[in-house]
């Protein structure tokens, strides 16, 4: 018995681990089928999701929201005005990221010219001859405000002349609104004015390191900058048109009020002749009042055309050209009785007129040759110049260009007074330029 | 007098027939950035739809230029599909020209098909413009991975029938139509690429990364030296030496880049070959819809890497 009871008791000390070992193992394998079953719903639950694009959000839609169907009866006029919301706001915004773009451009320039120009401060780059300087480094904040209007916010920084600090101003700040109606769209605040092609583009995206003479001649060193609205309509034609109406403060004419304003205008239109071949068109207007009240108009014309061949990263082929005419009212003083006083003030009409034409090759990528030819009278003084510009341009990437210009320029003899400061003659000028322009961050696409 | 009213009745009737709504089943205008992203379109919204590119397939999507002509397209368009990932950002500039407001940023017009696509390339450090003309959302160049094509579609899908909710059953058939039609082709494709998975190539620029990595292939260096930076020549010497050391015979270049400077290394190398391939549907000749594209990148690749 005592044998008995001496092996069932060895027996149980025995077996008990090897049945709990088993009872283990048991629960272990029951918990892995348990976990591997889990792990296959998740994977097919997975596999499903990775199958399906995630569901679009639909946010409550407010009344309106959807725009109608196709075949759906015209919006009436309240509909139009009426409020509507947005389907969804820009997706790639993530958190932690500005709701607007930044960017900065920066454009230095520098030239070299004859003793006598810089004495006589008749370079293009009057007061600032034979110096390298910033001529303009521009911030520039752009983005949507909220579903129906854009902003533009640019601030530039540039040396104004020899010796001065350098000045910081508002180049551009305008909304633009884009939901109106009927093809419309609105632009208000302050503008580069679209007179012209080269008016609106600036300095630093200009496709030579100066203003053609023409354009500053009439339109200011600075080109036309003003405050006020743009409207333009894009009809719904088989051809494109854009027509556009502006009305202005004018400060580059004289009076500045909206009581005498410079209103604009300008028609442009678009061909392409192939896939390669494209011509852009344009006339403007603008017309205001001088300080001395008299009318002030100008009128300009436009073209553009590229040849781009199939395939390539840029045009081959660039011509651009503007004609401007100036239609002006001046107070002249006139001696009746020749006794060498005025007797009365005439006003008399005063039609001066100019253009310039360049021509852009861009055999390769980074390389581009160009020249540009300038002739222009003076909006009120007698004379005329012509000027000529052969250049180089080097891109070593998209975001970095130099470019190199040899320019002449002659002005006919009745200018002598007006180019003849400190004794010195700037009738006739050369100059070698340079520029260096970058882009850092953002810089939405160029137009046309 | 009685001839003027005729008249002006005729006219009044010729106006109104002209007159958008005046058609009940008008089909949906659309404008796609991108060929690829027009020939889904067209693909999932059939006869429902007329389907308008602003870029050509011959073209380097990235630096397009913004023409009035493309602002023309634009301004009667009821949508745009654009492919996002910072690869068409230039379209904002011709909606804006246009003064269409069912295509501005934020409408129920503007689609984007980026939208749940697992995106590649996408820089783990910070990015600046040293390494190039670098995307920080990821590499934008999905779109002929057929693989992704039931995202895209349903991208479209979704996006169509907001601006035309009765037609979402259409666009739904349209669909499954198309994506049947492409897992036939899928089948196809796998067994042709089968033989030569873990193949290696060098591109010129990153255009090929998706189709590549779906089919099992490996894209061991870039032409460029860095996205969008024309290749130095200290690079070319490296990715010579690169090729030859692990034997890579192929080149693939798209039609706007540079061939004859990728057929110069090619040979080089000695015994590779520089190839246009099909970045987007009508990039080459064959390369018509997304369908004959993908089938003739496919067809190449099986060929040079046999």
């Amino acid at each position: 018995m005592r044998v008995l009871a001496l092996i069932f008791i060895t027996l149980c000390t025995a077996l008990t681990p090897a049945i709990a070992a088993a009872q283990d193992a048991a629960e272990l394998r029951r918990q892995i089928e348990q976990l591997q079953k889990q792990l296959q719903s998740v994977t097919d639950r997975l596999q499903r999701l990775e199958a399906q694009p995630p569901p679009t959000p639909t946010p409550a839609a407010a009344p309106g929201a959807a725009p109608p169907p196709p075949g759906a009866p015209p919006p009436s006029a309240i509909d139009l005005a009426r409020p509507r919301q947005p389907f969804s706001l820009y997706q790639q915004r993530g958190s932690g990221q500005l709701l607007f773009d930044m960017g900065i451009a920066g454009d230095f320039v520098g030239n070299i010219t004859q003793r006598n120009v810089a004495r006589a401060g008749g370079g293009t780059f009057a007061g600032q001859e034979n110096r390298f300087f910033p001529r303009e480094v521009e911030l520039s904040l752009f983005g949507q405000i909220d579903p129906y209007a854009s902003a533009v916010v640019r601030i530039e920084a540039g040396e104004e002349g020899r010796g001065q600090e350098t000045g910081v101003t508002l180049a551009e700040a305008y909304l633009t609104l884009l939901t109106l109606p009927f093809g419309t769209q609105a632009r208000l605040g302050q503008v580069r004015n679209r007179f012209g092609w080269s008016n609106e583009v600036h300095e630093h995206d200009l496709p030579w390191v100066d203003r053609p003479n023409v354009m500053r001649n009439f339109l200011g060193r600075e080109g036309l900058q003003e405050k006020g609205v743009e409207l333009t309509l894009v009809p719904d034609l088989p051809f494109y048109i854009e027509a556009l109406a502006g009305i202005f403060n004018e400060t580059a004419f004289g009076r500045g009020t909206l009581q005498h304003p410079l209103v604009t205008g300008r028609l442009r239109t678009f061909f392409e002749l192939g896939d390669e071949h494209a011509i852009q068109l344009g006339m403007s207007v603008a017309s205001g009042q001088t300080d001395d009240r008299n009318r002030s108009t100008i009128l300009g014309w436009e073209w553009r055309y590229k040849y781009r061949p199939d395939g390539w990263l840029h045009p081959l082929i660039t011509l651009t050209g503007e004609a401007l005419y100036s239609l002006r009212k001046a107070d002249v003083g006139v001696d009746l009785d020749g006794d060498g006083t005025i007797d009365q003030v005439d006003k008399r009409q005063r039609n001066h007129w100019g253009w310039y034409t360049g021509l852009e090759v861009q055999p390769f990528r980074r390389w581009a040759g160009g020249v540009r030819y300038d002739w222009s009278q003076y909006p009120i003084n007698p004379g005329w110049e012509w000027a000529i510009e052969p250049y180089v341009s080097f891109w070593p990437s998209e975001f970095l260009r130099f470019r190199l210009a040899y320019k002449h320029t002659d002005r006919s003899p009745q200018t002598r007074d007006a180019f003849n400061l400190n004794d010195s003659s700037a009738r006739k000028v050369d100059e070698l330029l340079f520029q260096a322009s970058f882009i850092l961050g953002a810089h939405p696409a160029h137009p046309f | 007098m009685r001839r003027t009213l005729l008249v002006l009745t005729a006219v009044l009737a010729a106006l109104s027939l002209s007159l958008p709504g005046a058609h009940a089943e008008r089909k949906l205008r659309v404008v796609a950035t991108i060929p690829d992203l027009k020939s889904l379109t067209e693909a999932v919204g059939g006869d429902l739809v007329e389907v308008d590119s602003l870029t050509r397939g011959t073209q380097n999507f990235h630096e397009a230029e913004v023409r009035p002509s493309m602002m023309l397209k634009l301004r009667r368009a009821d949508a745009l599909i654009e492919n996002g990932v910072e690869l068409d950002t230039w379209a904002d500039v011709a909606v804006t020209g246009a003064n269409n407001a069912n295509i501005i940023r934020g409408s129920a017009g503007r689609i984007e098909i980026s939208r749940g696509i697992q995106l590649l390339e996408v820089p783990t450090t910070r990015v600046d413009r040293s390494m190039g003309d670098v995307h920080p959302l990821g590499n934008p160049h999905f779109s002929l991975d057929p693989g992704l094509a039931p995202i895209i579609t349903q991208n479209i899908v979704d996006g169509l029938s907001r601006l035309a909710p009765d037609n979402r059953p259409a666009f739904e058939k349209n669909r499954q139509a198309f994506l049947q039609k492409l897992d036939g082709e899928m089948d196809r494709w796998t067994k042709l690429m089968e033989p030569v998975r873990g193949g290696k190539v060098v591109v010129y620029h990153p255009d090929f990364i998706y189709l590549l990595t779906r089919f099992g292939l490996v894209q061991v260096g870039t032409l460029e030296d860095r996205p969008g930076i024309p290749p130095s020549p200290q690079h070319l010497v490296q990715i010579i030496r690169q090729m030859k050391a692990e034997q890579v015979k192929v080149i693939l270049v798209e039609p706007w880049n540079d061939l004859k400077l990728a057929e110069r290394v090619a040979a080089e190398v000695g015994g590779a070959k520089a190839l246009v391939m099909a970045n987007s549907v009508g990039a080459v000749k064959g390369a018509d819809n997304y369908i004959a594209a993908i089938d003739y990148n496919l067809k190449t690749l099986a060929q040079v890497l046999k």
